[in-house]
């Protein structure tokens, strides 16, 4: 067993998640290796000062205003569900996806990355863009056409529907899609917080495509969720107008 | 069986029956967003935020998955708290609010005053360990190490890989090593 394994199970250990076979070999590792024995007597020491130090129970709402709250959110609304587009509208949209991501990476390249020209005149009288740096935003609505046709795949997604009417993206791709999402979040976190949210979204849902196993069953609507809880396609709608 | 008739109901419009699901569920999800949290108004408003989510969604909710109504309620309020710790970052590391600051002034088991205030001042500095987590790492951490899930449990909470969790506990843990290290050395504290 390595030391990095060793590391992992000794916080599975503590929770009781190590399995038999995994806990045996963790305690031989152990008995050999000190370095692994002294962190596992230094992680058993954190978990006893966190439950030594366990902060107060939750104080009590006032549940009259927040149910007042919820009331007000839902009044007059009756639950209601967006209907799924039908089959045949489901776009093709591979070859064309990659294609974009190639010019999105040419305009990150030439827009985002590239150090911003000095301004000829003085902030005051520098038309507002809504607050994102110039240049950016292009790159940010082209990385958004980009990802709609993956994601609206996913999300129009029923449950037995066969594998070869999806929309297929390489691995290769997806990793540049996340890529990009980085470079987007790093230009765009401090003077567009809106974006920057959405783009942690779509990071998360891009790790999901990305890590799905081929037999993964599930993942095809747990990801069609997670686009429609978050509001996804929504907010990608509207932040690629503003 | 009550439950599903209540949202049966809820799901035909009827605010009564929800009311008895906002009833029968309010305290968990209080309890989850506070802890995350740490904050009883940022609580409350994701208390609030998770009910009408829920009841948005109710369309979509189907009890035949597998998945019961606490889970799912659980499932809205991990991300609607993460939302909201996004929302709050600069908040979050400013002072205290009156009601957390008496919290964690509060006198602990110990009579003594000093071993009081050392208490308090541990107690402050678990929380802002936790809050340089990643929100992820500290939803993660919280809802294993305090609420009790599984990481099964919190896969499906936050609709992840068991895998990832995982991840996201290691380096949680490992962080709060780093953090906190001073305190595990210096006050000794051991099983």
């Amino acid at each position: 067993m390595t030391c990095k394994k060793a590391r992992e199970l000794m916080v599975l250990d503590h929770y009781g998640e190590a399995g038999a076979e995994d806990k045996a070999r963790f305690d031989e590792h152990l008995g050999k290796c000190p370095a692994c024995a002294a962190e596992r007597s230094e992680t058993r020491r954190l978990f006893a000062l966190i439950d030594a130090h366990a902060a107060e129970d939750a104080p009590t709402p006032d549940w009259e205003k927040v149910w007042r709250g919820v009331r007000t959110g839902i009044a007059g609304e009756r639950p209601t569900r967006q209907p799924a587009l039908a089959p045949w509208r489901r776009w093709p949209f591979a070859g064309p996806a990659l294609a974009l991501v190639l010019v999105a990476g040419i305009l990150i390249g030439r827009f985002g990355l590239a150090p911003a020209p000095r301004p000829a005149v003085s902030a005051a009288a520098a038309p507002s863009n809504g607050g994102a740096p110039n240049g950016i935003r292009p790159a940010f609505a082209a990385y958004l056409e980009d990802l709609k046709p993956i994601l609206l795949d996913y999300a129009h997604y029923v449950p037995g529907e066969k594998a070869e009417g999806r929309v297929v993206v390489d691995e290769s791709a997806l990793r540049t899609l996340m890529l990009q999402n980085v470079l987007l979040k790093r230009k765009l976190a401090e003077k567009d917080p809106a974006a920057a949210d959405l783009l942690d979204d779509l990071d998360l849902i891009l790790k999901e495509i990305v890590n799905r196993g081929p037999n993964d069953t599930n993942s095809p609507a747990e990801i069609r969720d997670l686009i429609e809880k978050r509001d996804v396609l929504f907010k990608m709608e509207i932040l690629k107008k503003t | 069986m009550e439950e599903l008739t209540n949202i049966r109901q809820a799901r035909e419009g009827d605010p009564e029956a929800f009311r008895a699901l906002f009833d029968g569920h309010r305290q968990q999800v209080f309890a989850l967003a506070y802890r995350y949290l740490r904050n009883r108004t940022d609580a409350e408003d994701v208390l609030q935020e998770t009910f009408i989510k829920a009841y948005n969604g109710l369309p979509g909710y189907d009890p035949a998955k597998g998945l019961n109504f606490a889970a799912w309620l659980n499932r809205i309020c991990v991300n609607a708290s993460i939302d909201a710790m996004r929302r709050s970052k600069v908040r979050e590391t400013g002072p205290l609010g009156p009601e957390e600051a008496a919290a964690m002034s509060a006198p602990s088991h110990s009579s003594d005053p000093e071993r009081s205030a050392r208490s308090a001042e541990i107690r402050e500095k678990i929380d802002q360990a936790l809050a340089r987590l990643t929100p992820t790492q500290r939803m993660v951490f919280t809802l294993r190490h305090y609420q009790e899930y599984t990481t099964r449990e919190i896969a499906q909470a936050l609709q992840s890989s068991e895998g990832s969790v995982k991840k996201h506990l290691f380096r949680a843990v490992g962080l709060l090593r780093k953090h906190l290290r001073k305190y595990v050395v210096e006050d000794g504290y051991d099983l």
